[in-house]
């Protein structure tokens, strides 16, 4: 299998040196092409300061992250917004749609500034709501559409410039359980059909049994990680629920 | 406690406020600096020849009532400040605090912050003063010396004005506290945006404009019924008839898409097709005036004055259109041009503007409206000034002048004789000397025209060759020469050179009661000698050799006296008081005449006055409105500063550089600012030329168009720089909004 994300002893400390806070302490691991990776932990545990390193919008304190072998790490600020733009593709908890551009425009928006030429995008935009199942809204305002409607729109802008890494940061964290039952299934046939590789931070055990791999994080460092392989979603399910049981704390953290 | 939670917000705040002192500084300053002349202890030396009470307290009035405008500015900047603050009221409130306790707490910051803008508003009107009493005393002809004073009435004035104002949108701002949710102050800066929808005042307008279309076909048809001629040359019938074609068309345009379009959702048609009607009826209501001028038409000042209305009417309404319409516009645009559509980032500003412009077109049009009224003051005011100034250098021409009417005389007998002793005695009385006196006569030059008294056909006077050259000798102008059987004419400034060849042409000989006469080769001189010579009426008055005036009937008995000196203000309102009450302005009760005394003196501070009291309104009001109108658009933008630095953000999580959302801010505030000012200049221009062309005669005549132009350039160089200021610092404040 190809490696397309590979993290070596990342830390990020926040604070000076008489108030150090160690958000990501010295995390390792590289994520495969096609893979569906989730990353759990509890608030504060560093899952989301890690994606947004991951992401390019923070910047490490120690470490490198190479994406297709490109030191991330190293990029000035002018070849990360370029890097960010063509590499990667971002599905955020509150949608992040601009709300003077109808859904059309708002997947449209994402191709216009990876300059791909005019005649091509109204296609390219009709393929992905077709896929995402969104054609009929195209040409509504997202103050019209529902939450899982507006996430599938985010998530087709995610990725209709076919990216490297697809992150995902709570992505159902607004959606009641319906709408986020049927992004799940987007996101998981987008994995399997389109081969997108996605990496996606939750704290949800339903969401995260969608995914093929799990990291857990417990105050900065990856605490365990467990593979789907052949299980059942169901299966797996339980036993991400074992593992939370067992991250959550044992007899002698109840005290 | 809460005297410190006051200051120390207010510390804390100071940058939001920023907008909110420099707003109340600008409109104190310019309040204090224009009120200061008026004030009580002000008395700059301009010579006792002037007395400006009578301008201080017209320009009281004057900006006080500019300055209501100014109490709309501060609440639209509290309103604002209030919308600024409400996450932080929130707060307060869900930790305990009473929410009118809240609103008293805000309301003491204002009221804290107006007291330092006010203190630096008279401080800044202080040196914006010197500038007025140069303006002063420069029309007055004096010089100017820095003089360094804070008036304590204006002090008092100004600090009471804005006291009141901030206590009233004080108490607004109380109530408004006290009415809002908790949960909606809370939520406030994560309100989703609301539908793109237009909002309804234009169905309003539309249904107004109707009303007025009636009026207008209503007004084409009356005048049809009373001044049409199929003999008329072809323009006059064409205005005549469009003036009741154009609405007439128009409203049943109206009637007819109301029923087919307005119900399919279709309104926008509608408003396109009723924008250029609305430009064709103004075009046809334009052409009144100018028709009338060019034709010589019959009509009085009444119809051109309602078709003038009407054309602002029709001007008001293409700007509402087209401001409404531009949404629209640009919408169409982008989709007939996808290749421009899907360049770079323009998907995002085409949305950001189509956006703004459907959900604030109101705003926008309020905006154009006012900016239109402020250019054509600005544009106005040298015009109407630099023609009150002409014309009071044409008709001061002497220190005294009497003139007479017999308008109202119908027995020759009583046909005025005197000499004004009055004026001799009070002179010699008050000890002051004479340069040139003289008492002449105006002659009809023919019996017959003595009962002839149609406005239209008023008789041209005449002037005996002698006086006429006493009076040119006083002047500064050569002596005229005439044979025994010629005559020549004086000709007042306003005429034009088409009117006096028209007139010479028909008069080349004239018959008279003392023979005929024929024109001299020099025929006409337009070196002015004063206005009141002539005749009611007429332009133009004969010079005839002193043996042929012997033989003509003497209608009016004038005098003119220039002195060595200056009559003081005072004498010069005694006098004035004396001679009227023996030889009254109205027609005396046994005679009929009619009698007119001018005084330099009192004409120069009364027209100066009223000159620089014009001047200064109308240079304040076009400030006032000009920098609302700024302040206004400028707000907007900030005021959602939280929409755009999310909206700024998304594009940064898309990867768009920094410059390039910088470059986009940039656009996004031009035509924000661009859109109304380019309507604006437009609509200011179609009317400014349209005033012109009314006034174009006295302009010609007192003005001069190189100067005039030379003026308006000056103007248009102060609203630019203006323009550019409020640009400049509204882009530096929205500018850290892109800064995530």
């Amino acid at each position: 299998m190809n490696e397309i994300l590979r993290l070596e002893h990342i830390q990020k400390y926040y604070g000076n040196q008489g108030n150090l806070t160690k958000a990501v302490n010295d995390i390792s691991f590289a994520v495969n092409a096609g893979e569906f990776v989730g990353i759990m932990g509890a608030s504060g545990s560093g899952k989301t300061t890690l994606l947004n390193c991951i992401s390019t919008i923070d910047t490490v304190s120690a470490g490198h992250i190479y994406l297709n072998e490109t030191d991330v790490t190293e990029l000035r600020e002018k070849a990360l917004t370029r890097f960010r733009r063509e590499n990667l593709g971002f599905i955020f908890q509150d949608f992040n749609l601009l709300d003077t551009l109808t859904i059309s425009e708002n997947i449209a928006l994402a191709l216009t500034i990876n300059h791909v030429p005019a005649g091509q995008i109204p296609k390219r935009v009709e393929e992905m709501a077709e896929t995402l199942n969104i054609s009929d809204i195209l040409e509504k305002f997202p103050y019209q559409v529902s939450g899982g409607q507006k996430q599938r729109c985010a998530c087709a802008r995610a990725i209709v410039n076919n990216p490297k890494l697809l992150l995902a940061d709570e992505p159902t964290g607004a959606l009641d359980s319906h709408s986020s039952q049927m992004l799940l299934c987007t996101m998981q046939r987008i994995n399997e059909q389109l081969g997108a590789t996605i990496l996606m931070v939750t704290h949800d055990a339903f969401s995260a049994s969608y995914t093929n791999r799990i990291l857990f994080l417990r105050d900065g460092l990856i605490f365990t990680e467990i593979r789907k392989g052949g299980d059942s979603r169901k299966v797996f399910f339980e036993k991400i629920l074992d593992v939370l049981t067992m991250s959550g704390g044992g007899v002698t953290d109840v005290r | 406690m809460y005297g410190k939670l006051i200051l120390q917000n207010a510390k804390r705040s100071l940058k939001d406020y920023l907008i909110y002192i420099v707003t109340m500084t600008i409109c104190a300053a310019l309040f204090y600096a224009f009120l200061s002349i008026s004030s009580s202890f002000y008395a700059p030396d301009i010579g006792v020849e002037y007395n400006i009470t009578f301008l201080g307290e017209g320009m009281k009035l004057a900006i006080c009532g500019i300055t209501l405008l100014i109490f709309f500015l501060i609440q639209y900047v509290n309103h604002y400040m209030l919308l600024h603050r409400k996450k932080e009221f929130a707060i307060q409130a869900v930790i305990g605090m009473e929410k009118h306790m809240i609103g008293w707490l805000f309301f003491a910051e204002t009221l804290a912050m107006g007291a330092v803008a006010i203190i630096l508003g008279i401080i800044l009107g202080a040196v914006l003063s010197q500038f007025i009493a140069a303006m002063l005393l420069t029309s007055y002809g004096q010089p100017y010396h820095f003089s360094w004073m804070l008036f304590p009435d204006t002090i008092v004035l100004t600090i009471c004005f804005f006291a009141f104002v901030l206590l009233i949108v004080g108490i607004g701002n109380l109530r408004a506290i006290r009415n809002i949710k908790i949960i909606d102050m809370l939520y406030a800066d994560r309100k989703n945006e609301p539908a793109i929808q237009k909002s309804k005042y234009m169905y309003i307008i539309v249904i107004v404009y109707w009303i007025l279309l009636i009026a207008m076909t209503a007004t084409g048809v009356s005048k049809v019924s009373y001044y049409y001629d199929s003999r008329l040359p072809v323009p006059v019938r064409v205005m005549y008839l469009g003036n009741i074609a154009a609405p007439a068309v128009s409203l049943m345009t109206g009637i007819v898409c109301a029923l087919l379009w307005i119900r399919r959702g279709k309104f926008q048609w509608y408003l396109a097709a009723a924008a250029v009607l609305a430009a064709i009826n103004a075009i046809f209501a334009a052409s009144v005036h100018m028709l009338h001028q060019l034709y010589y038409l019959v009509g009085d000042d009444g119809t051109m004055r309602l078709y003038l209305l009407y054309m602002l009417f029709d001007v008001t309404f293409m700007v509402c259109c087209i401001i409404y319409l531009a949404s629209n516009l640009l919408a169409g645009w982008k989709e007939q041009h996808p290749a421009c559509k899907y360049k770079n980032t323009n998907l995002f500003f085409f949305g950001q503007m189509i956006s703004r412009l459907s959900t604030a077109s109101k705003t926008m049009t309020l905006i154009c409206l006012t900016l239109v009224l402020s250019c054509f003051l600005f544009v106005a005011m040298p015009a109407l000034t630099g023609w009150a100034e002409g014309y009071l250098a044409i008709r001061a021409r002497y220190d005294i002048q009497v003139a007479t009417r017999y308008n109202s005389v119908y027995d020759e007998a009583d046909l005025p004789k005197d000499q004004y002793e009055i004026l001799t005695d009070f002179l010699s009385e008050n000890g002051i000397e004479t340069s040139f006196d003289c008492a002449i006569n105006l002659y009809l030059t023919r019996y017959d025209d003595f009962h002839n008294r149609k406005k239209y056909d008023f008789p041209v006077v005449a002037i005996a060759l002698s006086d006429y050259n006493a009076l040119r000798e006083t002047q500064g102008y050569e002596p005229v020469c005439l044979e025994e059987n010629e005559f020549t004419t004086q000709w007042r400034e306003i005429a034009t050179d088409d009117d006096r060849s028209a007139f010479l042409d028909e008069h080349a000989v004239i018959t008279t009661d003392a023979g005929d006469y024929r024109l001299s080769e020099n025929p006409c001189y337009t070196e002015s000698i004063g206005e009141m010579i002539y005749n009611s009426y007429t332009d133009v008055i004969y010079v005839f050799p002193d043996t042929a005036c012997e033989k003509f009937l003497p209608v009016m008995r004038d005098r003119f006296i220039t002195m060595k000196e200056s009559i003081p203000y005072d004498c010069a309102k005694e006098l004035e008081n004396r001679f009227l009450q023996i030889y009254p302005e109205e027609p005396d009760e046994n005679t009929g005449v009619q009698y007119y005394l001018r005084m330099r003196t009192l004409q120069t501070n009364e027209s100066k006055a009223s000159t620089f009291i014009l001047q200064t309104s109308m240079t304040y009001g076009a400030i006032v409105l000009v920098v609302m109108c700024l302040t206004v658009l400028s707000l907007q933008q900030l005021s959602e500063s939280s929409q755009y630095r999310y909206r700024f953000g998304v594009l940064h999580k898309l990867g768009v550089e920094q410059h390039e959302q910088e470059r986009l801010a940039f656009k996004q505030l031009a035509v924000w600012f661009g859109l109304p000012i380019l309507v604006a200049v437009l609509m200011s221009i179609l009317i400014i030329a349209c005033f012109f062309q009314t006034i174009a005669v006295q302009i010609a005549a007192y003005v001069g168009w190189i100067v005039l132009l030379h003026q308006v350039a000056v103007m248009a160089g102060i609203l630019g720089s203006l323009l550019l200021c409020y640009f400049i610092i509204t882009y530096m404040l929205f500018k850290p909004v892109i800064y995530n």
